[in-house]
């Protein structure tokens, strides 16, 4: 690290200078350009370091120390390189996932808006071409006025907000231009009073005939259509958001293109946030009147978010991963506040820069991704040669590690990691007919304190088992767990499931399963051996199982459905048991997983409304200083102005009588220093006159910088004697 | 869900706390609304702003150690800038000092462009060819071959249009490595906030090859941002900062509260005009002041009032040359017009009986 010298002082120096002083007046300034070699910057840096050294005539000794501490500085600059690169490589796979996995999700309705595309277009095309001359004349060509109408598709988003479909538009404008269509997408910003007919034009003209036009006259769109059989293709246009635009600016738009439509046969899809109905409100009839409307619909974020956390978090959980905490925040802030999975996905990527930057041991999670790509496990002598490139910071932390051992177990989490992404798919397969969220789910087995009490409930199970040797039904172990749980619920929909569903549940687990010959094994054989043991149990505990749960297996379910039943449960309950070990009980999870929430929450969502406040009425624990921390929240005068003016703002209510406030101050910050000028007989710093004067200054600095903070309203001209609060509470 | 109930109790408490103010303000607004500004003895502006600038700063060392301190985060921020994420500063304070010294110490290997938002008038369209003059000239130097491919080059940047130039910077091609760092003190500044000039900041932030560090002061800052600017163009990673350093530059255009809302101001503005008139004129500003101060229940003066008084004193000969010195009264905000209930025109002085009093005593 640099060494570390006051700033404030350096500020101070800086500011009396005269360039800095006219930079702070500037509108904008250039504080410095590039330099143009970082190895050139280490080593003037090193011979200032020298220097100083030299003329600090310290000893032999701290010149190495320093000479050290630029080896340990070129280190950390490689460390950080590494860590970009890591956070690179896993983000960049991370993101395209996401971006697959949305793809493949819209893909139907993708389809399906192209097929329509098409159709229109056909239809359009039944007009006959028309020459260049005979489109560019300024008398509208309409032979036929009933197809007059623009053809337009209304995309249901049943999003709330509108962030997610821009991202959802621009990829249908991707897709459609790859299928050889036109095509232009104009944001909702567009669409606004300010900007008028002609700016949407503009914008129209910009998207589709690359270059600056600066004149807004459709029949330059007309012109360039007919060129260069451009006409093969259809013209489509995309509008994000309806609710957003301004109606009459949007209606002027639909009046005019409607005009031009046989000779620009544009087609339109609005994305629709509401319902169509709501279009009847923000377009008058006239409008509507030239649409032909068709309308598409969209998944749902909670589709979209299940499908994400499939891909990203279950699938891919050997590339990133993130602790219960984090699980549980997440989900908690898209469920009850946000609801996109822009913010969603933007969490995950913050959380992903927050575990390289805080974890210095993420370094090889980054190489491991790289390696990845293929692979499905690492041999521990790959591990090894990774750990052996890793600069001394992430070195140190292994010290009392042997390499070896360390290298072995973290391939073992990877393999234990593939285990327990198979199961988790296996549990969400059934946890779909109970209509259990998979991100629910996922918060549940990353529960460590769950899976311990489960385990403890397993070992007394056993116990109960091998003294009573009773027979080993699931339904009693489950009663044992906390039945509140989503495990529970899924299991409790399976019993209830039809015969023919369990076939299907059972043939997805055996698909799920190929890959991984452990848990396929398991499968198998709790096919073969399910039958002769549900045939023994059945025996035993049949008067049991009637009276204890009649109401969950009904006796007159057949007998094959019964031994369906108790092969997928105890399926369930093999994975559960075996392979549900949330990543916080394993060792070097740290590696993989993002646990810190609250650094989280503090980067994701800064929080000044609060923050600030809490600055301003605790100063003392911030600056750590030793007056004013003696007596806790009484307003002392060694505390800062705006500080000391801000808690006694707190007792008037929302309006503040300037006088009164002043007063208040005054009595705050006179009197101890006037007793102390008495005690010490120090000489003043001059007459009662400039004492007040500086008295004033400071309230009226105080002001400022409450007023700068937003957190009071200047005195308007009918109440010049007070101030507004603008917050109450934190 | 006890995140849920703790989310639901502090909402509730914040609305409680809400009324509770709006309760007791209005309490005390009726109870000591009699204590008024002009009451306490002001000093003179001058004597003001000469003891404002030596204010002695409290805890100065605490708060080099606090500053100090955020050093060790600064290769945490400069992680986040290269993985392409804003950072955006807040905590009470100055942080300007702050985030400078981060520029200069962590950010040598990139150009840097400082915005001062906290300034009144910032053009945004020069910004915008500055940093694409900074990144053009970047991109050539490390290119070596340069104008081949740099859309644009032979028109000069400064005819651009902001569409023009903000597509510049995010498509012109050059090594991943290649920024321009652009520091905004006070994003939510008076300069920049309103939402067309927070849209091109969120489009310039989005260029690739752009990277922004920014400072927030006001406590609703966050409102300018939807979240498309938020989570896709900003991208900010919020860091709590506070500082506790003097808001130095940032207040100088903040009029001091006991200076400029006090009567003191327009009085001496006042006086001032109404001694570079004629003394006629003045006189007749006295007959319309003195008629309201005597009549200070009344709207103001009739014209014809005023015409019939100031004839009878031998100030003016006729109606035009009354109205001129009105014009002149109004052009500088001395008389204004107010319509009576019953039709006719009324002139009055916007100013209190105690500040026209004291207009009057200084141009006797």
């Amino acid at each position: 690290m640099a060494p570390p010298s006051p700033i404030v002082t350096d500020t101070l120096s800086q500011s009396s200078s005269p360039r800095t002083a006219d930079n702070d007046l500037q509108p904008f300034f250039v504080l410095h350009k590039a330099s143009s070699q970082r190895k050139d910057k280490v080593s003037t840096r090193q011979g200032k370091v020298r220097k100083r050294n030299e003329l600090s005539l310290s000893s032999s000794q701290s010149t190495k120390k320093l000479e050290g501490s630029m080896i340990e500085e070129c280190d950390h600059h490689l460390f950080q390189q590494l860590k970009i690169e890591a956070f690179g490589n896993v983000w960049t796979k991370t993101e395209s996932t996401i971006k697959d996995v949305l793809r493949d999700l819209d893909a139907s309705v993708f389809n399906d808006i192209q097929q329509w595309v098409l159709e229109c277009f056909n239809a359009t095309a039944l007009i006959g071409e028309l020459s260049v001359a005979e489109a560019t004349r300024s008398f509208p060509a309409l032979n036929n006025t009933n197809l007059g109408k623009l053809f337009t598709a209304l995309v249901i988003t049943r999003n709330i907000e509108f962030v997610d479909d821009i991202l959802t538009f621009g990829e249908l404008g991707h897709f459609l231009k790859s299928q050889g269509c036109h095509v232009a997408v104009l944001s909702s910003i567009e669409f606004s009073v300010k900007n008028g007919i002609a700016g949407c034009l503009k914008a129209l003209l910009r998207e589709f005939i690359a270059g600056a036009i600066d004149v807004a006259d459709i029949s330059i769109l007309a012109s360039w259509y007919r060129e260069q059989d451009r006409y093969n293709k259809p013209l489509v246009l995309i509008i994000n958001d309806l609710e957003r635009c301004c109606g009459s600016v949007l209606t002027d738009f639909i009046l005019m293109l409607s005009e031009w439509v046989v000779k620009v046969p544009i087609m339109l899809i609005i994305g629709v946030t509401t319902t169509v109905d709501n279009t009847r409100n923000i377009l008058p009839s006239q409008a509507l009147e030239s649409l032909c409307l068709s309308k598409f619909l969209l998944g749902t974020p909670a589709e979209k978010m299940d499908a994400i956390v499939e891909a990203v978090l279950v699938k891919q959980c050997t590339t990133f991963n993130i602790g219960h905490k984090v699980a549980l925040f997440l989900r908690n802030f898209f469920i009850n506040q946000d609801g996109t999975l822009t913010s969603f996905i933007r969490a995950l990527k913050v959380a992903c820069l927050l575990h390289f930057s805080m974890e210095p041991l993420s370094v090889i999670h980054g190489r491991l991704a790289e390696d990845q790509m293929g692979k499905s496990a690492l041999s521990p002598e790959t591990m090894l040669k990774y750990m052996d490139e890793l600069p001394t910071d992430g070195r140190n932390q292994m010290v009392d590690q042997t390499g070896k051992s360390m290298a072995q177990s973290l391939s073992e989490l990877l393999t234990v990691r593939k285990l327990w992404s198979t199961a988790v798919l296996c549990l969400h397969e059934a946890a779909k007919y109970s209509r259990v969220r998979l991100l629910d789910l996922f918060c549940e087995v990353l529960n460590p304190d769950l899976y311990l009490s489960r385990d403890f409930d397993y070992r007394v199970g056993d116990e109960k088992e091998s003294r009573l040797s009773s027979t080993s039904d699931p339904c009693q172990q489950y009663s044992i767990m906390q039945s509140s749980t989503f495990i529970c619920q899924i299991v409790r929909k399976v019993r209830d499931l039809p015969s023919g569903r369990l076939h299907q549940l059972i043939k997805t687990w055996e698909k799920l399963t190929a890959d991984i010959a452990e848990i396929h094994e398991k499968l198998k054989t709790f096919q073969s051996s399910a039958i002769c043991e549900d045939e023994k149990s059945l025996r035993k505990s049949s008067k049991d199982i009637s009276k204890r749960n009649a109401s969950r297996v009904s006796p007159y379910v057949d007998k094959d459905s019964r031994m369906l039943i108790s092969q997928a449960v105890s399926f369930i309950e093999l994975l559960v048991r075996n392979y549900m070990k949330p990543i916080e009980c394993m060792p070097f999870h740290e590696i993989f997983c993002f646990k810190d929430v609250e650094k989280l929450q503090s980067v994701l969502i800064g929080d000044p409304r609060s923050r600030i406040q809490v600055d301003l009425l605790e100063s003392y624990k911030i600056l750590r200083c030793s007056c004013c921390n003696k007596s806790g929240n009484a307003i002392l005068p060694s505390k800062h102005d705006s500080s000391i003016m801000y808690s006694l703002a707190q007792e008037h209510g929302d309006l503040i009588n300037l006088h009164d406030w002043f007063q208040s101050f005054r009595t705050i910050i006179v009197q101890p220093t006037t007793k102390r000028k008495q005690k010490t007989k120090q000489p003043s710093h001059g007459s009662g006159d400039q004492n007040e004067a500086s008295i004033q200054a400071r309230f009226c600095r105080a002001v400022t910088e409450l007023q700068i903070t937003g957190l009071v309203r200047m005195p308007s001209k009918r109440r010049p004697d007070f101030v507004q609060r603008i917050a109450f509470g934190l | 869900m006890d995140m849920e109930d703790d989310l639901e109790e502090e909402e509730f408490e914040f609305s409680r706390n809400y009324f509770l103010a709006k309760e007791s303000g209005s309490g005390s607004s009726r109870k000591k609304s009699t204590h008024k500004l002009t009451d306490i003895d002001l000093v003179d502006e001058q004597e003001l702003r000469e003891a404002a600038s030596q204010i002695e700063p409290k805890h100065q060392n605490e708060i080099v150690t606090l500053i100090d301190s955020y050093r060790k985060l600064y290769p945490e921020w400069l992680l986040a800038l290269r993985c392409g994420f804003g950072l955006l500063m807040y905590g009470f304070g100055s942080k300007k000092a702050m985030i400078e010294d981060f520029a200069s110490t962590t950010l040598t290997e990139y150009s840097v462009l400082v915005i001062n938002g906290y300034l009144h008038t910032i053009n945004l369209k020069q910004v915008l060819i500055a940093i694409a003059e900074i990144l053009l000239e970047q991109v050539k130097t490390r290119r070596k071959v340069s104008s081949r491919d740099l859309p644009k080059s032979q028109q000069p940047l400064n005819s651009q249009s902001i569409e023009d130039l903000l597509t510049f910077m995010d498509e012109v091609e050059t090594e991943d490595n290649c920024f321009v760092c652009v520091i905004i003190h006070n994003i939510d500044g008076p300069g920049l906030r309103d939402s067309e000039t927070q849209n091109y900041l969120a489009r310039l932030a989005a260029c690739t090859h752009i990277c922004v560090v920014a400072s927030v002061d006001h406590v609703n800052a966050p409102l300018f941002w939807d979240k498309h600017n938020v989570h896709t163009q900003f991208k900010w990673c919020w860091y709590h900062v506070p500082t506790f350093a003097p808001y130095k530059v940032e207040g100088t255009f903040y009029p001091p509260i006991l200076a400029h809302s006090g009567a003191n101001q327009s009085v001496k503005t006042a006086t001032i005009v109404l001694q570079s008139l004629t003394p006629n004129a003045q006189s007749v500003f006295k007959v319309l002041a003195e008629h309201q101060l005597s009549h200070p229940d009344e709207g103001g003066m009739e014209t014809n009032d005023l015409y019939s008084v100031c004839r009878e004193r031998f100030l003016v000969s006729s109606q035009v040359t009354l109205n001129s010195h009105l014009t002149e009264f109004k052009d500088h905000e001395l008389v204004k017009i107010k319509r009576h209930s019953d039709g006719q025109d009324c002139l009055y002085i916007p100013l209190a009986a105690d500040a026209l009093r004291k207009v009057l005593s200084e141009i006797s």
